[in-house]
This record gives structure tokens, sequence and C-alpha cells, in this order.
């Protein structure tokens, strides 16, 4: 395992790499690497130890990180200011089996997963305004800016962000951060089914009361913190200063007048990471769909194991191991969207894509723009679909 | 401004593609002298161009056919929306397709349940409001051309707008995009439900024609807030007024939109459609919150406070809806206010860190008097966004040049203060020579790669965005030399 400390680190593992046709596998904390197809890379490349703050301008809503940077680390500098990650970055090592805590914010980002409140706020793609990197022809390049609004050039960040390490190693990143709001209330629709709670969900979506979590689990995952939850339970969360939120409060029971306050809130972070299922030996899903197609969805697939986001739009699903998940593909593209194999063994996880198969005509996108980033593949290589 | 030397052999064909193209897209091109004058330019004004012919496809068949087309014969192509960009993306070549999309203005889609529009790229970015206003919903980015631009002009752009401080730009909006790529093929990206995979919508948003046709959108809608509320805070001095604008994004308030106007601006606004701004300000903020009732009024009252700490002589609000319309009408009215002061007018847009608000402003007033011409600032504070108006006369010797060096150290100073040439009207001609001085070689060449991956034959909008055309081959590894002339040997445009 190569470690690096600093970006001329990486350039020169990534140069001798190529010098020795050698791949490399990217990796933080390494808490999502029983996520995808998997690889065997001749060397690990370990960027967890390039890691700290490099500035933070609170008042700007600014930060700059070095990527290897714990998220909790992050949080709680954030927290020290009053303010917070928009996209709730959630934390997947306990659902694929490494502690809570460990992940680092360039994982986060290069996984491209968001918590709740992204439903409000944009996912990490969005907040990410800048990068450095390092391309497979070891050379380094900055990309984006350190301003909220810019547009010069093409948004490579974006196509960085979710890319897991397919395209390069970040080496530097900046991120646009939100302002805490004062207060946070969660609260909860008991014993509503799937349709008439994803509904709830969507109007309030639809509704001015920029909710930061909508989302809903069945009677079948029961969680202690919720008490009992009948059918199931609407779990939405709103914040604001104190007068604000009382209004938008009031507002919300006219919308759904069963809806009660409740203590808890950490159940929000324990459905967007998919901690629920952690205990599961299940293979897990997650689609993202129209919201509207989502309760008909889950119904058809009849898994008593699933828990939904973002009004519906993204859903774990839980399907028997080994399977190849064909039926809830074929489902999810029709209604205009897609499914992803998140956790499931590494024989399953070869045999069956994780994400979605491309078009032709976009496959062959994706692999030029690979190549124009790595061609000698030398970063994950097959690590989304076999070619990247 | 340099641009590609055009190419004799596709100059000398021009009948023959003409006819074929009538075949491709009846009734859809324009080929005469007048009707291409029509076509020559765009809100960069200071640079006209006739097209080799005008296409005007109805839909996405005819789009793919002319690309196909174009494709198998080696011509560029450049896209076109209404043709407001302000940098000069979609200026016509002499050997270049103008592909105008402008007739394919249809909506395809409203569905209210997932919050999204489905839209033919040559409908204007305020029709989409238009057509959901009824139901309670909006589109957000809003930019100031929003009765003319189309959503493919502002999808190419990113296009921002007086309220992307709260609720983004272009791309935070954009849920989905059909485009057709060189030789005419569509690949769909994103979508109601996005889609996995690398994120190609990312980069195809601000992408200026670059990378793909956009043939169809999606858009987020979002429900308009119950309540809106709009503040005037008026200045003695332009760096208390940019300090005022970080000290609330600083405080935690995210206005809905923060706009600023400098002492030039407020009067010629004032001579142009009287919104009531006082005159006797050096500056003023127009500041707007929304959100549910008791949410606007706490934040009205926090700007309130911060903007008389700050020194604003005095804070005022619209009281009703018509005195909100009146404060933005002026604002809206920059523009052409300014365009009343002078024959030509150039807009910048840098971006700056907003604590380096004051400092840039001041320096600024002192390269107006350096460069001997007038300029006003009028700008989106909230996200540091600079829109300095140039004034000057085409007519007369040396004006434009000098015109153009005054706008050059404007944006070199927002990159020297941490900043960014352009916050949202895009590269196109008038910045691409100053890319260098935000990005390296290395930064560039790997801009350039992913346009290779897209367009690997440069057919899209060549002449855009990068200072030096490299061929595609030579980016396989890095032979970017430094202080390359911009296209040598063309000639002068
Ligand atoms: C008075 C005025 C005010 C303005 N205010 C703002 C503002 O507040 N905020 C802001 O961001 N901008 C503003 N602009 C700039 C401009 O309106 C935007 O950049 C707008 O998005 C351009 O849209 P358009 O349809 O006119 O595109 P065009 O000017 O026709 O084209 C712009 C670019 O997009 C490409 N393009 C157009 N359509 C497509 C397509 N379908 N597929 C691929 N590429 C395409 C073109 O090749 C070109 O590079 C303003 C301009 C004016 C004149």
């Amino acid at each position: 395992m190569i470690s690096a400390l600093t970006e001329a680190d990486v350039i020169d593992a990534v140069r001798a790499a190529r010098a020795m046709n050698r791949t490399l596998e990217i990796t933080g904390a390494g808490t999502k690497r029983a996520y995808g197809r998997p690889m065997f890379c001749d060397d690990v490349l370990n960027v967890s130890t390039l890691s700290g703050i490099v500035k933070y301008e609170a008042a700007e809503l600014l930060l700059t990180v070095l990527p290897g940077t714990p998220v909790a680390e992050i949080t709680a500098l954030l927290e020290s200011k009053n303010q917070r990650l928009g996209f709730e970055p959630a934390d997947w090592g306990p659902l694929l089996g490494t502690p809570i805590g460990n992940a680092t914010i360039g994982g986060v980002l290069s996984a491209d997963v968001n918590g709740a409140a992204a439903i409000r706020y944009g996912r990490a793609r969005d907040s990410l305004l800048g990068v450095r990197a390092v391309n497979g022809m070891g050379e380094a390049y900055k990309a984006g800016g350190k301003v909220v609004k810019n547009v010069t050039g093409f948004d490579l960040p974006k196509l960085i962000c979710g890319a897991l390490g397919t395209l390069g190693v970040l080496t530097e990143v900046t991120l646009r951060v939100y302002p805490k709001p004062a207060q946070s209330v969660s609260i909860i629709v008991r014993d509503v089914n799937v349709e008439d709670g994803f509904a709830l969900l969507r109007r309030v979506w639809q509704s001015p009361l920029e909710a930061t979590a909508l989302a809903y689990i069945p009677a079948s995952l029961p969680l202690a913190q919720l008490g009992y939850v009948g059918e199931g339970a609407a779990l939405i969360r709103l914040e604001g200063a104190h007068e604000p939120l009382k209004e938008k409060i009031a507002a919300l029971l006219a919308i759904a007048p069963a809806a009660q306050q409740i203590e808890a809130s950490s159940f929000f972070e324990a459905i967007s990471s998919g901690a629920i299922f952690a205990e599961q030996s299940c293979d897990l899903w997650r689609i993202s769909v129209p919201p509207s197609e989502a309760a008909g969805i889950v119904r058809h697939m009849g898994s008593p194991l699933f828990a939904a986001d973002w009004a519906g739009r993204f859903i774990w699903i839980g399907l028997e191991a080994g399977g190849n998940g064909a039926e809830l593909r074929a489902l999810c593209e029709c209604a205009g969207g897609q499914a992803t194999l998140v956790k499931a063994d590494k024989e399953t996880r070869q045999r069956v894509a994780p994400f979605s198969p491309e078009s032709p005509a976009r496959r062959a996108v994706t692999k030029a723009v690979k190549a124009a980033f790595d061609p000698q593949n030398i970063f994950n290589p097959g690590r989304m679909w076999k070619a990247v | 401004m340099l641009l590609p030397a055009p190419k004799p052999e596709i100059l000398a064909r021009r009948d023959s593609i003409v006819r074929r193209l009538r075949v491709l897209a009846p009734d859809g091109v324009v080929a005469d002298e007048a009707g291409l004058t029509a076509f020559d330019g765009d809100a960069l004004t200071a640079y006209r161009q006739k097209a080799l012919a005008c296409v005007l496809p109805k839909n996405k068949e005819e789009v793919s056919a002319v690309l196909k087309f174009a494709a198998e014969e080696g011509i560029a192509i450049v896209p076109r929306g209404a043709g407001t960009s302000l940098s000069g993306g979609a200026l016509p070549l002499a050997d270049a397709i103008l592909m105008g999309m402008g007739r394919m203005n249809r909506i395809v889609e409203i569905d209210y349940e997932n919050r999204c529009v489905v839209t033919e790229p040559g409908v204007t970015n305020l029709s989409i409001t238009r057509a959901v206003e009824a139901r309670g919903f909006y589109y957000a980015p809003d930019p100031s051309s929003q009765i003319a631009c189309t959503i493919g002009g502002n999808v190419a752009e990113n296009s921002g707008g007086i309220h992307c401080l709260k609720y983004g730009l272009t791309t935070h909006n954009l849920l989905g995009a059909e485009i057709a790529l060189p030789g005419g093929e569509r690949v769909k990206l994103g979508g109601k439900a996005g889609d996995g995979g690398l994120d190609l919508l990312g980069v195809v948003a601000g992408s200026e024609g670059l990378l793909g046709v956009v043939v169809e959108a999606t858009l987020r809608i979002l429900p308009r807030p119950p309540v809106t509320r709009t503040l005037m805070a008026a200045f003695r001095s332009v760096p208390d007024a940019g300090q005022c604008v970080a000290d609330i994004i600083g405080a935690g308030v995210i206005p809905a939109a923060m706009e600023f106007m400098d002492r030039n601006c407020i009067g010629a606004v004032e001579d142009y459609c009287s919104p009531g701004y006082p005159r006797d300000a050096e500056g003023i903020l127009i500041i707007e919150v929304d959100g549910v009732a008791a949410e606007a009024a706490h934040a009205a009252e926090r700007v309130t406070e911060i903007a008389k700490l700050a020194g604003a002589s005095a804070v005022t609000e619209a009281c009703d809806e018509s005195e909100r319309t009146r404060l933005w009408a002026g604002r809206k009215a920059a523009f052409p206010a300014m365009g009343r002061l002078a024959p030509d007018m150039l807009c910048m847009d840098g971006t700056i860190p907003r604590h380096a608000l004051p400092r840039v402003l001041v320096r600024m007033a002192e390269m107006s008097k350096e460069y001997g011409l007038g300029f006003c600032n009028v700008f989106h504070a909230g996200d540091g966004n600079l829109h300095p108006l140039i004034i000057f006369d085409v007519m007369k010797e040396g004006e434009l040049a000098r015109a153009e060096a005054f706008g050059a150290a404007i944006l070199q100073l927002c990159v020297e203060v941490g900043g960014v040439l352009t916050g949202e009207h895009g590269v196109g001609v008038e910045k691409r020579d100053l890319m260098p001085v935000m990005f390296s070689d290395a930064d560039l060449a790997q801009q350039q790669r992913l346009k290779c991956a897209f367009d690997g034959a440069g057919l899209f909008n060549p002449g855009k965005v990068f200072p030096s055309l490299s061929a595609c081959v030579e980016l396989g590894h890095m032979h970017v030399k430094s202080g390359r002339v911009p296209f040598p040997n063309l000639p002068r445009f």
C-alpha cells in the first residue's frame, strides 16, 4: 500500500504506476471498498493520509480541505461556527461493515452519497465548487473555483464527484457550506401505508415548507426510537428560527393532521446511510425513481425490507441475496429511473452489474471520458462497469 | 478577437451544402444575405459575422439529420438559442452552420407530481414559470434576459439570475437533458429521477455548446414561497455596501436575492424609468427575503439590523406588490438605461470572494480613471458576482481596444483576489484569451481532453472558450507550451 501525504506523492505514485503498467485502487478510509464491482488492482493508493483543513472561511460559506479529511472532523469544525454541509453526507460504513465515523470527504464525494437534507440543499455534486486532482498521466490540475458562482471552463468537479475514483485522484476540494438553522424538529405520521405515506411526503415536498428530510419506513423495519408505527411511518424534518418554525409546523398540520413531533432525530441518518439494514442478510439495492412511481414499485417488489428517502426519489430495497435484480431494474427503467446494487457479496457484485447498464450511445461517451482522464486505465479499473 | 480561419474548401461548397440542408430541414434554412444578417451575432455586439448558412430545425430528428450531414462533410456547427449571450458564445463562423433552436419551442410535459417540466430547448426561460405559476410553482433561475433567452442557451451557459443566491444556477435546477452529439446520435442524461454512472449532465451544463446540442431539458420547478419581502438599503459609501453584503451572508442569512447598484447606475436608471432610487446615495442594495410569513419577517429584521450597523443611511421596504415590481424594474432596466449613455457597452462578469468586495470596488473606480472610460457597477452582490458595465463608443479611435483592456484588467483583478473570470455569462470568445489568467496549461489541457471525448473532430462551436486550438491527438500527453499565441497565423477577424 502506498500512502500519499502530499499531492506530489500522488503524482509520483501515478507516474510510477503508469511507467510500470500497474493499476491503482484509490482508497480513503476504505468504508466503501465493498461498493461497486470487485476490483483486482496491483497496488492500493491510500489518500486518507492526505488529510487536513486547508482553509475555512465561515463568512464566505466556503471550506477547502484535503480529501482524506474525515467527514466527522469537518462536521465538528462547521458545527463550531453554526454551519454544516448541505448534502448531509451519509456514512455507509456501518452498512458495508466498517465502523461508524471513519468516512473521508474524498470518499463521500467520489461516491456522491447524500443524506436527507440534500433534498433541500442539493446533492454532494451541487456543493463541490472546485477541485485539485491528479489524472492518469500523473499531472495535477485544478478545475472549478473557490467562489459560489462560477462558469469558467467545464464543470469538471461535477464529473469527478460520483465517479468512484475512476477518473483520477482528488488532492483538494472546495465546498460550499450552509448556515445551520436555529432549530430543527422531527415529525412523525404514524400508521400510514406506502401509498398514503409517499403521497403525504410528496404533498409536503410540493409545498413551500422546505422540509429538510422526507422519509418513510414500513412496520417491518421497526426503529425503537419511533415507538409504534402501525403500517409504517412518514418522517419529516422542518427547520428554522423559532417563530418561522412554529408557522411551518402549523402549516404541516394542515396537510397532515395526524403529524406528531418526536424527540429523536438520529433515525434520518439511520435511513439515509442504510444503517438500518446493516444486520439484514439480504442484498441491498438503492433505486432512484420519480417520486410518483415509487409506491407502485415498492408494492410490486413486495419486499418487506425497504425505506424511502427524499419523498420516495431514493429507496433502499432489500432483495434475496444472490439475485440479479433484473425485475427491479426493469421496473425502475420503465419508470424513468435506475437501480444500483449497493450491498452484496463479491460474487454477486461480480456477476450482476452493480450500476445500471448504459445505452450503447452513452456507453461510448462514458468510455471516451474515462480515456480522457485515465487513458491507461490505471484508476479503479472496472469499478463501475467492466470498461470503467 | 481572432477566430479560426474559414476553410476555403467549405466556403466553395456553400451552394451544395445549402441545397442539402433544404432537404434535411425543409422550410428551415436561411441562406440569403438579409436573413443571415439577422443572425450575425449575439449580445456581445462588438462582433458580427454571417454564418455559412443557418438551419432552424423543427424537431430532434432534424437536428440529428443535420448533425450527421455536417459530421460527414466536416462542417462545424454553432448552436444558437435566442442570441442573448454576452460572451459571444453564439457568434457565427463564416464556414459553420448556425443551428438556431428557436423553433423547438414546445413545453413537452408539466409534471407537478414530480415537480418538473420537460421542455424543448427553444422555449424561453420565462415561459416555464408562466406555464406553471397558476398552480403556485416557478422555475428559479431568472436571468435578466428571461423574456428572450432560451432554456437551451441557459443550459449551455449555466445561467444564473437574481435569485440564484438562494436557489442555485441552472445546473442546480436541471434534472436531465437529451443532447445530440456530433454525428447526430442522441444521448439522454439524467431525467426526472437522475441517473447513475458519470455525471455527464453536470459537465454538459455550462459547456457553451462545445459538447452537444441540447434538444430537450428536464427542469425542476419550485413551490412559490408564500411571502416575499423586498428591501432597499442606501449607502453613503460603496465599500460600506460591500461590507454589508459580507456581513449578511456571514451572519447566516441567505436572502433570495441581494443586488447592488452604484451611483452612476442609479442615476441612469432614474433617468430611464424612475423606480424611486435615492440619487444621492453612493450605492444601494436591493435585498429580497422569502419563505413562510414569519421566516420572511425574521430575515427582513436581521437584514435591516445588519444594514444599519454597516452604515446604511436608510433602509426602506416595498409596501406592496406594485412598489416591489417598481424596485425590481429599476434593477432590470440597468442595461438599457446605461445603454443610453453611450453607443456601446461591455458587460463584465467576474466573481470574487465577498470579503474582497470593498477593495475591488475601490480599485475599479481607480481603473476607470486610468483607462479614461466611464463605467457603472450593478451586480449580484450576494454571490460576489460583479457586472461592471463599461461604456464606450466603437466609432471613436481606440475606444473598443481600451474598453476591452479595462475589462480584462477587471477580470485579472477578480482572479488575483481569489475569484474567477465569469460567474454566469460564460467564456465564449470574449474571455477566451484570458483563460490562462485563471488556468494553467495542465488545467486547460484536461478540459480540452473532455471536449475531445465528446467531439473529437472539434466541430461544435470551434474558436470559443479555449485560447488555443489543440488537435485532440496532441492532448494524449501534455505538450501544450505556455505563452502560445492564440490562433497563430489567423487573419484578424
Ligand atoms: C440584457 C441581458 C441580460 C442578461 N442577464 C443575464 C443574467 O442575469 N444572468 C445570466 O446568467 N445571463 C444573463 N444574460 C446572458 C444571456 O441571456 C444568457 O447567457 C442566456 O442563457 C443565453 O441564452 P440564449 O438562448 O440567448 O443563448 P444564445 O446566446 O443563443 O447562446 C448562448 C450559448 O449557448 C449555446 N447554445 C444555445 N442553445 C443551445 C442548445 N440548444 N444546445 C447547445 N448549446 C446551445 C450557444 O452556442 C452559445 O454558446 C443577459 C443577457 C442580456 C442581453
